[in-house]
């Protein structure tokens, strides 16, 4: 057992190896610009690039109506596949749990 | 006795001379006689070759100027002196006390005066000047501190050394006569003349400075009058030197001396009018002993503290009272004889730097403030509180104790250290105590006493309020700004009220562990672990040597390394996939080869992890799987919801997962697998998991059939032995037995939901095995279904109806029937 777990603390050195552990797994990225997406995570560098897979992405938008009211719409967007820059993506990468799908 | 002669005929010289100095004082002895050895020289020299009327003519100035000073002094005894004593202090007393008892002294001005008017006016004007410098000191409270210093010591060895035991007038008058014998004789009668002609005009004088200054001293108008009689004449001429209107001036000056030595002079005076009253004052100072006990009314001025003060400045006083008439007459100078000339003008010589030296030293007077000396009294007094305190305890807070405020304060606060406390408090308050008397005697200032009171009292008030407050029951720490109360130290008022559990609390700590393979994150980080060693293994094996040849050791060696190398890692990887970690039974953990199962990622690892394990670790890991065929998600989860026909998405996801992945491994296993291992893997089937659940499954019908199907190519292949296939029968009913009541209820969804090709499979294989009774139960189980697909399928399209026909032809065939008999 405790070498086991040594070797699983050994999996996570460093931040990125706790995006590792959501490889494979549903994630929420979410983008500047007001995007959001959600999707199985295929792989990743150590920009924090990422490889998305069956993603959803939802982007917000602020529209001015003639009553002067702000209302927030959401466009949403399947892709099946999704290569996103580093530069992109906000600091909260989220795991999210498989079984939101 | 040489200087007694000197002083009575020259009161500077006296001031100035060793008398004044006292012993102490005295710079050295032998200088004084080295000079007046040169003076003699001087003298000789100058008797060869000049007349004794030019000498005399020049010293006669000379003398004058020394002379005016002392009648300045010696008349205004009265009402200069006050005038000096409010500038020198000590100086006026003397001199209002030489004019008091020294009778013999003013007979003999008088007598020169009327002699030699004319040259007594001159020379005061000379002195004025000088005396200005002295003005200055008019405030008392200056003169008390300089007097002290310089005269109280030195006057009383001087003094008593002249002064002679019959009679105080004696004394003065036998010091001043070795000087001036000869004056003596007619001072007394023409004093007693004067003193009451001079009297009645300066009683009238001094009534007006009285009034005028009543309120710096009340009581000045006595010594005035008492110097007056001779000095009014002497005095008046020297007045006009000085700024204010002659008489005011004078008694200014002398006024704030009068209230220290008036008391005295009056005592004096009254009785000694007759005898000297200049004489006495000069002899109270320095020889009050000798005077209490020859005069009575000398004793009365012994008590008074001024005596002490007036004893410092008198020098000049008795000198002046002394020499005043001689000097101011250069005629005295030619009745001197040469030496004792010379011990004049040495000492006239002295008495002038004596009085530069006082006039420097009274630059700074005026500075400061009574409020300020307070203040510097208070530090005095901290130091040497301080001083005493760190000499008394050598311990370790020594450094503390240089703080005076510390001491007070570890006094009020009942310092843990008593021991030098307690005799700290007592010498603060003796000093302060002592330092008060002083202040209040020396200055008569209502300030300077209020302050050093004020002290005393707080200081007093600390030690009691130390002695009776309690000790207190807080803790302060040592150069903490704040106290702490010990509830609060040592009883920390509870904000959270929570009873800990032993038990529960030893769980978290262990049980975290325990719990840890089962949470999410370790789970993951496992699964990555096994990916992390498989890719290694993946690795090694593509970097395989190419096959050892005989011979060659190197590749026989590399080899063996690699192979080393090779079980290394598969050691590595099986213990990462931890399915030899221990079962729990009934345990609501998952266990870890499970949960790593539960994960896609971790299914789709296994075809590539079985194809790097050997056999009995791909037989562990099918046990490990069978045993928990309902545990895995795969069939745990995969009962629909209630009204739906099918299970989520997700699930649906993991379960076809599952079967691309994971299953195909099993079954190649399982196909090649002995019966016996089929008869133990169903057997754990049966016992061990929850057939209802399984059977409910498209996995566990799945793995099932798996079992059923090799069970029968084993037997059909003819390797089964008879006792094999008797346990294989057993199981096989046992197990029959267990899903005859389940057999309605294996269609998760109605007829027409369509994904039940797998349940038919199983049908058939169960129909296989059967035996004619089982086959018949399990037709009666599954009729309706089949009834239903039959007629369903001749309402879809053909192909479709006859895929779903085909599906239960599976059954039907391996019961021995066809669908289209139904037909």
């Amino acid at each position: 057992m405790a070498d086991m777990a040594d070797e699983a603390a050994a999996a996570v050195s460093e931040p990125l190896d706790l995006v590792r552990l959501s490889l494979d797994e549903i994630v929420f990225v979410r983008l500047r610009g007001d995007r959001e997406l959600k999707g199985r995570l295929h792989a990743y560098d150590s920009h924090c690039n990422l490889v998305l897979g069956e993603v959803e992405e939802t982007i917000y938008t602020i529209e001015d109506e003639d009553d002067g009211d702000e209302t927030v719409k959401t466009t949403k967007k399947q892709s099946d596949m999704l290569f996103v820059r580093g530069t992109l993506s906000h600091p909260t990468v989220l795991a999210s749990d498989s079984n939101d799908r | 006795m040489s200087f007694f002669g000197f002083d009575t005929t020259l009161p500077r010289d006296k001031a100035g001379g060793a008398n004044s100095k006292g012993f102490f004082e005295h710079a050295n002895p032998f200088n004084e006689v080295a000079k007046a050895r040169k003076l003699q020289a001087f003298q000789d020299n100058q008797e060869e070759v000049l007349d004794f009327e030019d000498t005399y003519d020049g010293l006669g100035d000379q003398l004058q100027e020394a002379g005016d000073d002392f009648n300045d002094d010696t008349f205004g005894g009265g009402a200069e002196g006050s005038n000096d004593r409010g500038g020198v202090g000590k100086d006026f007393d003397f001199f209002g006390s030489t004019a008091q008892v020294s009778t013999a002294i003013e007979e003999e001005a008088m007598r020169y005066n009327l002699q030699y008017p004319s040259r007594e006016t001159a020379p005061p004007q000379s002195r004025k000047p000088k005396k200005t410098g002295y003005e200055k000191y008019q405030d008392p409270g200056y003169i008390p501190e300089i007097e002290a210093k310089s005269g109280a010591w030195s006057h009383k060895p001087s003094t008593h050394s002249p002064g002679q035991p019959s009679q105080p007038e004696d004394i003065h008058v036998s010091t001043s006569r070795h000087t001036a014998p000869a004056p003596e004789a007619p001072q007394p009668g023409t004093k007693m003349m004067s003193l009451e002609e001079v009297e009645a005009a300066l009683l009238a004088q001094a009534q007006a400075h009285a009034r005028a200054q009543a309120a710096q001293a009340p009581q000045p108008p006595y010594p005035q009058p008492q110097v007056f009689p001779f000095p009014v004449d002497h005095m008046h001429p020297p007045q006009p030197y000085q700024p204010g209107p002659p008489p005011m001036p004078f008694n200014q000056q002398h006024a704030p001396p009068p209230p220290r030595s008036a008391s005295p002079r009056r005592h004096n005076r009254m009785p000694s009018q007759p005898s000297h009253p200049s004489q006495t004052s000069q002899l109270r100072p320095a020889q009050q002993p000798l005077q209490i006990l020859q005069n009575p009314n000398r004793a009365r001025h012994s008590p008074q503290p001024s005596v002490d003060r007036v004893q410092g400045l008198p020098p000049y006083g008795p000198a002046q009272a002394g020499a005043a008439p001689g000097i101011t007459h250069p005629q005295q100078l030619l009745d001197l004889s040469e030496a004792q000339r010379r011990a004049y003008l040495e000492e006239d010589a002295k008495r002038a730097k004596r009085n530069h030296k006082i006039f420097l030293l009274s630059k700074g007077n005026g500075l400061m403030t009574p409020q300020d000396k307070n203040f510097i009294t208070r530090i005095q007094l901290q130091q040497l509180v301080t001083a005493t305190g760190t000499s008394a305890d050598p311990n370790p807070e020594a450094s503390l104790n240089e703080d005076f405020y510390y001491q007070v304060y570890s006094q009020i606060r009942g310092a843990p250290r008593q021991h030098p406390t307690q005799p700290l408090g007592h010498f603060a308050q003796t000093y302060l105590f002592q330092t008060g008397i002083r202040g209040g005697g020396r200055r008569q200032h209502a300030n300077g006493d209020n302050h050093m009171q004020r002290m005393q009292q707080q200081v007093q008030r600390a030690v009691e309020a130390a002695k009776l407050k309690p000790k207190n029951k807080q803790l302060i720490i040592e150069g903490s700004l704040g106290k702490i109360s010990f509830s609060n130290a040592k009883t920390p008022k509870p904000l959270l009220n929570i009873k800990r559990q032993d038990s529960s609390d030893a769980r978290p700590a262990s049980g975290r562990k325990e719990v840890s393979p089962s949470d999410r994150k370790t789970i993951l980080k496992n699964i990555e672990a096994v990916y992390t060693t498989l890719m290694r293994l993946e690795d090694h094996e593509r970097q395989s040597p190419p096959p050892p040849t005989e011979g060659d050791a190197d590749s026989i060696q590399a080899h063996l390394d690699w192979r080393q190398k090779l079980q290394e890692l598969n050691t590595a990887l099986w213990q990462e996939l931890k399915v030899l970690d221990p079962i729990v039974p009934g345990s609501s953990i998952p266990h870890p080869f499970i949960a790593f199962l539960s994960f896609a990622k971790g299914k789709k690892a296994m075809p590539r992890i079985f194809r790097l394990i050997d056999q009995e670790q791909r037989l562990t890991i099918l046990t490990m799987i069978v045993v928990h065929l309902d545990q895995l998600d795969v069939t745990k989860d995969a009962r629909p919801a209630a009204g739906d026909s099918q299970p989520t998405l997700a699930v649906r996801e993991e379960i076809e997962l599952f079967s691309q992945t994971v299953m195909p491994c099993l079954l190649q296993y399982v196909n090649e697998a002995p019966i016996n291992i089929v008869i133990g893997l169903l057997g754990l089937l049966v016992e061990r998991t929850s057939i209802a659940v399984v059977a409910m499954t498209k996995i566990g019908l799945g793995m099932m059939t798996m079992l059923l199907t090799r069970a029968e190519l084993s037997k059909e292949s003819g390797v089964v032995s008879d006792q094999e296939w008797q346990q294989w029968t057993a199981l096989y009913n046992r197990l029959f037995d267990t899903l005859e009541p389940l057999l309605g209820l294996l269609f998760p969804g109605p007829v027409n939901s369509g994904d039940d090709i797998y349940i038919w499979q199983f049908l058939a294989t169960i129909g296989i095995g059967a035996s004619p009774d089982q086959q018949q139960r399990l037709v009666i189980g599954v009729k309706d279904r089949v009834m239903e697909t039959v007629q369903q399928s001749k309402t879809l399209p053909p192909e479709m109806a006859s895929v779903r026909l085909g599906n239960v032809n599976l059954f039907m065939r391996a019961i021995g029937l066809d669908v289209e008999m139904l037909g």
